[in-house]
């Protein structure tokens, strides 16, 4: 699209979703659906990944979460329990006849992280966006997703201020192991973000190929 | 959201789904014909709401997103109809029971064919 790289459009839009044009629906050929996760701090362009891959228009849709009320800054609930509410952005592709894949844009903070056991489950793996500027809010959902085994890839946002580092200091920066790919992608141009859905499957398909070859 | 109804009232103060196999990308939709009686009793306005929209396939998520109720809501209702054998559900793949490399593989033949 020649208007996605000239538009001052904010980072996570916060009124991307709605369902104002109606459900578009899958072809009643489709067969099932798979998922990859999109996550990453606050602001760092998960929605704007989700929308340049997207064939529909990005919708919200909201997971409310009890938890401990500690370090949770959204109070709706009453007594002990705490009721946060959280906002996904999600998006489709529609692959082949049979098969879509969706992205789901998840907040990476810590305070999340009771979601993520439901909405990790089944992932094909994890696409964790990082903002160059400000790595060090990217350190919570690295580690988390190291912990919990979801097969991951990083993609550096550039946005124009983007600071660029070599590989290996960034690996090292933000305390990669080796078999982690990163990857770099303006997220607002869905060229570069085919590109970068496309090396992160890749990577993922070469992996299940050595995994069979044990 | 749902207006002044707390989301669990309307799912019988349940905050989870029986059917655990439901997922956020799981398919949903309504089979032809309404259900039968007498269980058309069991369904309150948000189940109807949601045969309404599910003519064809819609994920869970959508479903959620278009008719404004939290995730967690919408698998408990969405578990019901399935009881009810009003929808028909379409789980997420199930990758143990296909080789991964073959399902990946399939996932990155759709991507370089739409870039």
């Amino acid at each position: 699209m020649a208007s996605a790289n000239s538009a001052e459009a904010p980072a996570e839009a916060p009124g991307a979703a709605g369902s104002a044009a109606g459900p578009q629906y899958l072809p009643s050929s489709v067969q099932g659906a798979v998922k990859i996760l999109v996550t990453g701090p606050f602001g760092v362009g998960k929605t704007t990944l989700v929308g340049s891959l997207s064939e529909i228009t990005p919708l919200r849709t909201e997971e409310t979460m009890t938890a401990a009320s500690s370090g949770v800054d959204d109070l709706t609930g009453r007594g002990d329990k705490t009721t946060t509410t959280v906002a996904l952005d999600f998006g489709r592709i529609t692959l082949n006849s049979r098969l879509a894949l969706y992205l789901f844009g998840t907040p990476g903070q810590q305070r999340f992280w009771p979601l993520w056991d439901d909405l990790s489950r089944g992932a094909l793996g994890a696409i964790a966006m990082v903002d160059l500027r400000r790595p060090d809010e990217s350190f919570d959902v690295l580690g988390r997703l190291e912990e919990q085994r979801i097969p991951f890839a990083v993609a550096v946002n550039t946005f124009p201020d983007t600071p660029s580092y070599p590989e290996e200091e960034l690996r090292s920066a933000l305390d990669l192991l080796p078999d982690v790919p990163i990857l770099f992608c303006d997220a607002r141009d869905r060229r570069q973000s085919y590109d970068l859905l496309i090396d992160f499957v890749d990577h993922l398909h070469r992996n299940s190929i050595l995994e069979l070859q044990g | 959201m749902s207006g002044p109804v707390r989301p669990y009232v309307i799912t019988g103060g349940r905050s989870r789904s029986t059917r655990t196999e439901l997922a956020v990308e799981s398919l949903v939709s309504a089979l032809p014909g309404p259900p039968q009686l007498p269980e058309h009793d069991l369904l309150n306005r948000e189940h109807r709401r949601i045969l309404g929209l599910c003519h064809s396939l819609l994920s869970i998520a959508e479903v959620a997103a278009h008719l404004g109720l939290p995730l967690g809501v919408v698998k408990v209702l969405v578990g019901d109809l399935w009881d009810l054998g009003a929808v028909q559900v379409l789980p997420p793949v199930p990758q143990a029971e296909r080789l991964p490399a073959t399902l990946l593989e399939e996932v990155l033949v759709g991507l370089r064919q739409l870039r």
